[in-house]
């Protein structure tokens, strides 16, 4: 399948690690010119922008606070005026802080809150502005199982990834006349950094869930986000795909 | 799906219905008779010149001249919250005459009949349901049009 | 070939009636009319009715309005070509009585309009042009005759003091008029600093909705020499009728309308008079620039010198022809299907004499110019008093 996705212009937010990383390359290898943000990890965002460049587009990497409305619009603004366009927003950066709810903090709950949920409203609502304009744009927003079910100890973050489902659906429906398809891409445990901080009976229970004996990669999930970053799945807008290998049925 | 055509539509099929979805794309389209060539826009289905009902959509370029026009301060139903509202008859490039609303770029006090005008494909952005019309504005005025898909 | 005559005439009040379904007003007119002409009911041989059906409850308004007149089982259908109706009904009734099947008709206009909201009104109203590629943008009927006038306007010069001119001496009659909607004189300051309606349009320069009824009573020729025994018959002479296209997308310009012009020249040419003949006239001022541009569609004046022409009291009684001296649409009121048969009510009672204090000086040949839509039809009509 030729994706089609030659020249097009695209942002991935906690594009440094990854899934984000992940993503990023797969658009670069498919063609795009891609810019990803991050918060911290300055060696791996400028290996990343290299390996983009060396796919041969153009790669951008700025570091700032997804939780920022505005650095978020001029981002867009930026990327916009470097590429020449802007195509496909793919919403990726999330923390998890997790802790029961009696001993959850107001700003344990705020800052997952808001770099989770809010800072996809920033990326979504900068990127609508461009893609209704040109009557074109894919938006793909990485959820999680665990924003459809609720787990033990991360009522912040499930708030967060259930949040941002909600919320796709609605852009959908807002979006879906101006050729702008948004969709939810929910994944199980994925093999990175992230999983580190998991302790390990908890990483057997997760894999006890799968039917597929295994967690997903990275290069899994990027390779489901490229499909719905390109024409043909056009049809497919308001929708979550999981990403699970059966964990959540 | 005629229907999404106007603040108010009272047409919900036609033949040319496609005309609306044309417009949903930023495409503003007249109509060309496949057998005598006769064109003109709004489009039509049924030939005037030769009868024939093979006719296709041809894209138009939205540019006219302002014939008359005039500034709607009583409203019909349906259209009490647009009021007032100016609406525009233009003389179209080629064949055909629209109606239509004037747009953002054009003032009242530069409204003069025979001034050059662009017709902009647009959509009502806060109706719910898809909604599509044309606005009157400066020559000039670019918007977006959707692209053909990648299909692979 | 014999001629066609007019024997009775009836008028009822205009205005909000809402004291009266539509067949009652239409028998108040009815009775006058039947009085005036003095005959007896079995003299009908057939009914025709004009009524606009969409702004009324009851359905098929002609079978209603018969029965109600006591009028069955005799022949009736309704004629409906939205404001020009009246004449249309009285243009059939010239033909079934030329055609030798009913030597006596009576011809019945009536309308109810009240029976809906005025944004309803402005709405259905709207929908006369075309309702696929035009009323989708909330186009109105003020709104569409507003275009003409800012074409007019622009072409020549016409201001809005001068359109305004039409409602003033349209008001200077209708204030005689007992019938009217509005019996009361304006001025132009009053009309200048009314409410706009669609530029450049206030409201002084819109008739208002109206409801109402007229009757005439038409006759083969011998038939209304017999029943008429006074001798005091008018002649409908000369009957034109002519359409243009629904939508003002495809008209050839917006200062004229060409289906006046055409059916007027038809009526010219078969009573055999020129325009400058024309003692009487009522024409169709639905809106100011309407009557404006009847002055140059029937050869009152040249093109584009309307203005000039009422600007100069020249459709006032003592000026070329003295127009719509009952008050017009304007002061009047329109109930649509009745108007037509309103304006040949009055030229009758001028070429008879019978004006009084509105009366047009040795009036002779007259004429009724209604207009249907914005144009889509007009129907003209020149009567004659030997």
């Amino acid at each position: 399948m030729d994706l089609g996705l030659q020249g097009k212009g695209a942002i991935v937010t906690g594009g440094s690690l990854g899934i984000g990383s992940a993503v990023a390359l797969e658009l670069a290898k498919e063609g795009c010119n891609v810019a990803v943000n991050y918060r911290r990890h300055d060696t791996e965002a400028k290996q990343v922008v290299a390996e983009i460049e060396k796919l041969g587009g153009k790669g951008l990497a700025v570091k700032a606070d997804v939780s920022s409305y505005d650095d978020a619009q001029k981002m867009v603004q930026d990327v916009v005026d470097r590429f020449g366009r802007l195509d496909i927003m793919v919403c990726n950066a999330g923390i998890t802080w997790d802790g029961v709810i009696w001993k959850m903090s107001e700003k344990q709950w705020d800052q997952v809150i808001a770099v989770n949920l809010k800072g996809y409203f920033n990326y979504n609502k900068a990127a609508a502005l461009v893609f209704k304009d040109q009557k074109y744009g894919k938006i793909v927003n990485i959820s999680s199982i665990n924003g459809m079910r609720g787990k033990f100890g991360q009522s912040n973050y499930a708030a967060s990834k259930g949040g941002e489902i909600a919320m796709s659906k609605s852009l959908a429906r807002e979006l879906g006349r101006f050729n702008v398809n948004v969709n939810v891409v929910a994944p199980g445990m994925v093999l990175t950094d992230m999983m580190a901080a998991i302790p390990p009976e908890f990483q057997n229970k997760a894999m006890a869930e799968t039917v597929v004996g295994r967690f997903a990669t990275p290069e899994d999930c990027a390779h489901l986000v490229a499909f719905l970053c390109s024409d043909l799945s056009r049809h497919i807008t308001g929708d979550v795909i999981k990403i699970d290998g059966g964990q959540y049925i | 799906m005629f229907s999404w055509f106007g603040k108010v539509s009272f047409v919900p099929y036609s033949k040319v219905s496609d005309f609306a979805v044309h417009l949903k794309d930023g495409r503003l389209m007249g109509s060309r008779c496949k057998k005598c060539g006769y064109q003109t826009i709004p489009p039509r289905a049924d030939c005037p010149q030769c009868m024939s009902g093979e006719f296709e959509f041809v894209e138009h370029s939205g540019k006219g001249t302002l014939y008359t026009w005039t500034r709607i301060d009583a409203a019909p139903t349906g259209f009490d919250d647009e009021v007032p509202y100016t609406l525009a008859v233009v003389d179209m490039e080629g064949s055909g005459r629209l109606v239509g609303w004037f747009g953002e770029t054009i003032t009242q006090e530069q409204i003069k009949i025979g001034m050059p005008v662009q017709i902009v494909p647009q959509i009502f952005d806060e109706d719910e349901d898809i909604k599509v019309y044309y606005s009157v504005e400066q020559p000039g005025t670019t918007w977006g049009k959707a692209p053909a898909p990648h299909l692979g | 070939m014999s001629r066609v005559g007019v024997i009775g005439i009836g008028h009822g009040k205009f205005g909000r009636r809402s004291d009266a379904t539509v067949q009652e007003l239409a028998f108040e007119a009815f009775r006058f009319a039947m009085e005036d002409a003095g005959i007896d009911r079995k003299e009908l041989g057939a009914t025709v009715i004009a009524a606009v059906p969409e702004y009324h409850k009851q359905r098929s308004v002609a079978g209603v309005v018969q029965e109600y007149l006591n009028l069955n089982p005799l022949p009736t259908w309704l004629t409906e070509v939205a404001c020009a109706s009246g004449s249309a009904a009285i243009r059939t009734a010239w033909m079934a009585i030329k055609s030798g099947l009913h030597p006596v008709v009576a011809v019945i206009g009536c309308q109810k309009m009240t029976e809906l909201s005025t944004p309803e009104i402005l709405a259905l109203m709207g929908r006369v042009g075309e309702v696929q590629w035009e009323s989708v943008f909330g186009t109105t009927f003020p709104g569409y005759y507003a275009m003409f006038a800012t074409r007019h306007m622009h072409e020549f010069g016409t201001t809005r003091e001068q359109l305004l001119q039409v409602a003033i001496k349209n008001h200077h009659y209708g204030a005689k008029n007992p019938n009217a909607l509005f019996q009361k004189e304006i001025t132009l300051e009053k009309a200048l600093a009314s409410d706009p309606v669609a530029s450049p349009f206030c409201v002084y320069d819109c008739c208002a909705n109206a409801d109402g009824a007229a009757v005439l009573i038409l006759a083969e020729e011998s038939r209304a020499k017999q029943l008429r025994k006074d001798g005091k018959i008018v002649w409908l002479d000369g009957v034109g009728c002519a359409t243009a296209s629904m939508s003002v997308l495809r008209r050839p310009n917006l200062v004229g309308l060409p289906s006046a012009q055409e059916a007027s020249q038809q009526a010219y040419r078969m009573a055999e008079v020129k325009p400058k003949q024309i003692k009487v006239a009522e024409v169709h001022d639905c809106f100011t620039i309407a009557e404006l541009m009847a002055y140059e569609d029937l050869g009152f004046c040249e093109k584009g010198q309307g203005g000039k022409f009422i600007e100069e009291k020249r459709a006032y009684i003592g000026g070329d022809v003295a127009v719509n001296v009952d008050g017009g649409l304007k002061s009047k009121g329109h109930p649509i299907g009745a108007t037509g048969v309103s304006m040949a009510h009055e030229i009758v009672k001028q070429l008879r004499g019978e004006s009084g204090e509105r009366q047009v000086p040795e009036a002779d040949v007259g004429l009724t110019h209604n207009v249907g839509g914005i144009g889509q039809y007009t129907f003209v009509h020149v009567f004659r008093r030997d």
